[in-house]
């Protein structure tokens, strides 16, 4: 820059605008790089998710001929009739040769405790059913289930597989008389959280999530722009101010954990809400994710140049009016962003709920915000803690529905963020 | 404007779906993390069969649910605590204090802890000492026995001549577990026992006695793993020659990958843990108030599921998810407890 | 009624506001067109719709709060005297037998008469209780309003007064802030304090050894319990540090090139696609560590000849750092792209690349956003749980090399809660002194961080 240069070789590249260029070259394929590797990840997990839980949506039934023989229902209450017996029944007439202890308690064990509740179930619906004779579809075992899939490894010798060879063989003649098959697992849309992996769906976490979540964003979002708002635009610059901006910046590094103490002090024993509930859950994740909202909106309300507030206040408008019309329109984008980020936070976070007492075994699908319920996270966390096998591939599939969930708002954030975006 | 109207969109479903608070009219459990699996079985059991709402069962641990269990009597608190250890003193105090005089102790099986390694390579076999020189910070000096120094042991083979020469690198729960705790009691302080200069400190120095064959070593040897007793199960197939500590029902249910080490020519299997042959595993026990039996509905319903023998009986449900059942006359006390409510005797 | 209170109130208040904004039209045409008025029509209809909506929700919101307390006080008053000998907390069981009664729930069959009777009354006394909050909250609907509306003239400053309530919801935004900081110390502190009395507070700040391996019971004595802070605070720091190492380059990268570079399809496409980042659950990453980064850090650096733990603080840190990503990216691209055009077009114009553009005129001028963003990233990587928890361990290590096993602050909190030993231990305690440490601690940092930001922060225009 500081050698004076004639005309014509300022047309030729010099040494020094070739460097200058290469640099610029470089830092365009960075970028790209940077891009490209988080790309990859974001690929790489949804594969190994994917590859884990898509068979989770399949699930084995074996069709049993049940007789509802009359005597069984002599109790005055269906409920109280024998139901695992009737199975067991079925079991035998189909494979009478079984006789000794041992192989009727292995037989037995091909069938889903569940079987009993689909028979219960049918004969509340129709008590005329009882004294027939019916061809009914039940859930297979878990390990059956697993062993149709392939997670279980038929080639291994007996002593280092969970099904015998003897079920394998009744496995196999099930199979050819077209009596085992995997269909659509319907059951994991529909029934809350169970112990037995062929039982147990998504339905009630899902709510809860849903639930939880409402609370969270009605509360986080308007609280949070608020606050952002008045922090960058209307706060006296003193130490007030900086208190509370360290404040928040502070409360984005407290462990979630904390924040769930806190809402047991506050929430729970003191205004007396009930555990365990999305209402509390909500209202726990909105503490948490408000520092998130406030700096993010923060950040954008800061980019948005002066020039734009001086032209508004300059053909009259009120602080107000300017910020209302001219200003959070244009910070619109980045407090979406930042709601994005905060929710999907709130969306996978366990730990503050372990105190409210979401971290919880609940079968019955909640039915509003005060009922007992669990989220997504925590039944992933619970079904990636249980022993049963079949409950890896319940996780993955858990794990799918959740970004399904996610994936879901952010899509509507996106389209909010395209509306509201300008550039000049 | 219209991302106003979204919001009061949402904030009138929320206003119409919230019911006033209504009463509680489910079983609130809280508790051990240990208990968790069994209790759930149960409650699903019960909640399917009895028509009534399945109770809610949280994975606190134990400390937080008898935390939450001695806070009071009344709809806030729950009713029953599981624990994967007995009541102490102090806690009982809390309970008394706050009004909880009344409670019924249900012991409900045995938890057998193992120690497990990948089917890749040989199963260990191991004493409880080789347990003791293995994992304990302080060991008896093999040149000088009458001396504790700090554990010099590197592999298994250095422990016990007849064992692998591979790296001792055990993953285990923390301190704050259940878990850790009776695996150092059962195992380790038996191991220590069989040393005269630790048994000797038994009378003359009880606190060093307790130091000694309760601490264990932190210089990576024994690594602290979280409580996810699945990963401590993958981490064993990725790394054969690590050895795990966890529950016996993770075993049971991961028998094609990893076996368990024997422990004094006992394998840790179903009918070891249950005669007790097979030396470490403690019991399970959970906590219910007696003041909330008439009032919350379907306690005594649940109660008699869990201490019927169809769930904790040998055969039962119960056994097959891995839990280890007392012998029958226990089941029996604790079913005639439980059928009268028997209160424990608060000091 | 009563569930129709909520949306009746919003569409009196919706009702107010036209008729306020046309009642100050009307008066605007009467004295001679808009000017004369003091604020703009749709300013009187806020102030009406205000003056209508705000008292009513206010005892509609109260009510919410004070009605199951009220009825069951009153419910609770005619039950039999035998009942009411009861402490109060067994009166609460009671009661909460009315309400199952009350709402049918279960067990009518063998209920006792008296509470029989409770349930009755409960149900009763509730619904005159709940019609007269209706006419209550109506009159609060229609009243304030006809008198806000009655007051409308061209001099009343009604822009003054909507923009001063709507200042004053503002204010009470902010102040939720310093109202979570203050319950969150006082939920931590007593504990703390108590924690205090067993452990000496300067072995606890300075120590430099955590081994919380107390006695779980009476009949085993104490053995060493060590509570020093320090090596949990250091493996804090240096799983955080990885963890930026990886997210700060990536992240910033990656946002200067969708924001600079990248055709606005791209930006439109690839910026949820790493949003995704943030909100996969946090267990996934934690086998990913464990299971598939662990071991190939091992395995390489034993080829390299190096002493490498199974659970290492690399191996987290990696992962944690993939997780914060969208943090930075996110946050800071948003802040690229909203530096004024005109700014940029200067610089090229003068002849300037643009990397030498981004890196001298863009970059300065975005800096509070992007710090603002880092910071944000820094408090996500601090406050994770669950990764360090499957791939670092437990065991507290007092060191800075990243190949060792490490914990973190909130670990050690989470597994001290959710143990088996009894709560009042100081095992327990320490969670809440580790917690109020790492909150002064991070006030610290942020004091700083404000501080720093204040005095390179570049305002254009």
């Amino acid at each position: 820059m500081n050698s004076i240069e004639t005309t014509s070789d300022l047309l030729k590249p010099t040494t020094r605008l070739k460097r200058r260029y290469r640099v610029e070259r470089w830092f365009k394929r960075l970028g790209l790089t940077a891009i490209a590797l988080s790309l990859s990840f974001v690929a790489f997990l949804f594969f190994t998710i994917f590859s884990d839980g898509y068979t989770a949506f399949k699930q084995s039934y074996i069709e049993l001929e049940v007789h509802f023989a009359a005597e069984e229902f002599s109790q005055e209450k269906l409920a109280n009739a024998d139901y695992p017996g009737l199975v067991k029944h079925a079991m035998r007439t189909m494979f009478p040769e079984v006789t000794s202890r041992e192989g009727k308690k292995f037989l037995y064990s091909l069938i889903s405790p569940a079987a009993a509740y689909t028979l219960q179930n049918m004969v509340e619906a129709d008590p005329k059913m009882i004294g027939t004779t019916q061809k009914v579809w039940v859930l297979a075992d878990d390990d059956v289930d697993m062993l149709m899939k392939g997670k279980i490894d038929r080639s291994l010798g007996e002593g280092n597989r969970r099904v015998r060879d003897i079920q394998l063989a009744w496995i196999d003649r099930l199979e050819s008389e077209n009596r085992l098959e995997t269909r659509f697992n319907k059951t994991f849309f529909t029934t809350g959280d169970s112990r037995e992996p062929e039982l147990a769906g998504i339905l009630g976490a899902v709510k809860g999530s849903f639930f939880t979540l409402l609370i969270t964003l009605s509360l986080s979002f308007p609280i949070g722009v608020a606050a952002a708002v008045y922090l960058e635009e209307f706060a006296p610059e003193n130490k007030w101010t900086d208190l509370i901006e360290i404040n928040i910046n502070n409360l984005a590094a407290v462990p979630s954990i904390i924040f769930g103490l806190l809402g047991l002090a506050i929430f729970i024993n003191f205004w007396g809400l009930p555990r365990s509930t999305p209402m509390v859950g909500g209202l726990v994740l909105t503490l948490m994710t408000l520092p998130t909202i406030i700096i993010a909106g923060r950040a954008s309300l800061k980019s948005v140049p002066p020039s734009i507030r001086e032209a508004a206040l300059g053909v009259g408008a009120s602080k107000m009016q300017t910020v209302t019309h001219h200003v959070l329109p244009l910070a619109m984008p980045g407090m979406l962003t930042g709601t994005i980020i905060g929710m999907a936070q709130a969306l996978g976070e366990t730990a503050p709920l372990l105190m409210i007492g979401m971290v919880a075994f609940i079968v019955d699908v909640p039915g509003g915000i005060t009922d007992p319920s669990a989220v997504l996270p925590v039944q992933i966390y619970l079904w990636a803690d249980s022993p049963e096998r079949g409950f890896t591939e319940k996780t993955a599939a858990a794990i799918m529905i959740l970004l399904t969930f996610l994936i879901a708002m952010n899509s509507l954030a996106v389209f909010l963020r395209k509306k509201f975006e300008i550039k000049w | 404007m219209k991302v106003t109207s979204i919001f009061v969109a949402g904030a009138l479903t929320l206003a119409l779906t919230a019911p006033a608070m209504a009463a509680r009219d489910y079983i609130s459990i809280v508790g051990s993390s240990t208990v968790y699996p069994f209790a759930t079985v149960v409650a699903e059991q019960f909640g399917k069969t009895s028509g009534s709402k399945t109770p809610k069962i949280e994975s606190t641990g134990s400390g937080g649910g008898f935390k939450l269990f001695c806070s009071g009597v009344g709809v806030n608190f729950p009713d029953i605590t599981n624990s994967s250890r007995a009541i102490k003193a102090s806690e009982m105090k809390t309970c008394a204090d706050n009004g909880v005089t009344e409670i019924v102790e249900v012991k409900i099986g045995y938890d057998g802890i193992v120690l497990a390694n990948s089917k890749t390579v040989e199963a260990l076999k191991l004493t409880r000492q080789d347990i003791f020189l293995a994992l304990a910070k302080e060991v008896p000096d093999p040149a000088n026995p009458e001396k504790l120094i700090a554990n010099p042991y590197k592999t298994w083979k250095d422990v016990n001549s007849a064992l692998a020469d591979t790296k001792i690198e055990v993953l285990g729960p923390p301190p704050t577990s259940g878990t850790r705790d009776a695996f150092v009691e059962l195992a380790m302080e038996t191991g220590a026992d069989t040393f005269p200069v630790i048994e000797g400190m038994k009378k003359t120095d009880k606190e060093g006695y307790k130091r000694v064959s309760q601490t264990v070593r932190e210089d990576g040897a024994y690594i602290e793993a979280g409580e996810n007793d699945n990963l401590i199960v993958q981490k064993l197939q990725a790394n054969p020659t690590a050895v795990g500590i966890f529950g016996f029902s993770f075993l049971d249910q991961n028998a094609d990958v990893l076996h368990g080490s024997i422990i004094e020519g006992e394998e840790p299997n179903f009918e070891g843990i249950a005669k007790g042959a097979y030396p470490v595993s403690r019991p399970l026990f959970f906590y219910v108030k007696k003041a909330h039996v008439d009032v919350i509905p379907g306690i005594k319903g649940y109660l008699a599921e869990f201490t019927s023998e169809k769930a904790w009986g040998e055969e039962g449900y119960l056994a097959d998810k891995g839990m280890i059942p007392m012998p029958k006359e226990e089941r029996q006390l604790f079913s005639k407890n439980v059928a009268s409510l028997k209160v424990m005797d608060m000091k | 009624m009563y569930s129709y209170l909520l949306p009746c109130i919003l569409l009196f208040s919706t009702g107010a506001y036209y008729w306020g904004a046309s009642r100050a039209n009307s008066i605007a045409e009467a004295s001679g067109g808009m000017r004369s008025l003091h604020s703009l029509p749709s300013h009187y209809g806020m102030l009406t719709a205000l003056s209508s909506a705000l008292p009513a929700l206010l005892l509609f919101i109260i009510w919410q709060m004070v009605e199951d307390t009220i009825v069951t006080s009153l419910v609770a008053k005619s039950l039999p005297a035998e009942l009411l000998q009861l402490s109060a907390n067994e009166l609460t069981l009671v009661l909460n037998e009315v309400k199952n009664v009350a709402f049918g729930g279960f067990g009518a069959h063998n209920t006792a008469p008296a509470i029989q009777t409770a349930a009755d009354l409960y149900l009763s006394t509730r619904s005159w209780m709940r019609n007269l909050l209706g006419m209550g909250t109506i009159f609060c609907c229609l009243v304030p309003a006809v008198i806000a509306y009655r007051s409308i003239n061209k001099d009343l400053r009604a822009r003054n007064l909507v923009e001063g309530t709507v200042k004053i919801f503002l204010i009470a935004c902010s102040t939720v802030a310093i109202l979570t900081t203050l319950g969150i110390v006082l939920s931590v502190v007593f504990e703390a304090l108590i924690f205090f009395q067993s452990v000496n507070f300067s072995d606890f700040l300075l120590g430099l050894q955590w081994s919380p391996q107390t006695a779980m019971r009476v009949d085993q004595a104490g053995s060493s319990g060590a509570f020093g802070a320090v090596p949990v605070f250091v493996g804090t720091l240096l799983i955080a540090l990885i963890a930026m190492a990886v997210a700060i380059p990536i992240g910033l990268l990656a946002a200067i090139y969708l924001s600079e570079y990248a055709s606005s399809r791209m930006r439109t496409w690839a910026k949820p696609m790493l949003e995704i980042l943030a909100g996969i659950p946090t267990v996934v990453y934690g086998f990913f560590a464990a299971l598939t980064v662990a071991p190939l850090i091992r395995d390489f650096g034993q080829s390299l000849g190096l002493q490498v733990s199974s659970e290492s603080a690399l191996a987290a840190g990696l992962v944690m750092g993939i997780m914060i990503i969208p943090f930075v990216s996110s946050l800071s691209d948003d802040v690229i792209h909203a530096v004024p055009q005109s700014m940029r077009d200067g610089s090229l114009a003068l002849g300037a690349t643009r990397f030498e553009t981004i890196m001298l005129v863009i970059i300065p001028a975005a800096l509070p956003g992007i710090v603002g963003s880092i910071l944000l990233a820094v408090s996500r990587a601090i406050g994770e749980t669950m990764i360090v928890v499957m791939a670092a361990g437990l065991s507290a290590n007092l060191t800075f090399n990243p190949l060792e096993a490490v914990t973190t602050v909130t670990v050690q909190i989470v597994t001290l809660l959710v143990g088996d030993q009894e709560f009042d231990s100081p095992k327990t305690l320490a969670a809440f002194a580790l917690g109020l440490l790492l909150f002064v601690f991070t006030l610290f940092l942020n004091f700083i961080a404000l501080r720093v930001v204040r005095r390179y922060r570049e305002q254009y225009e």
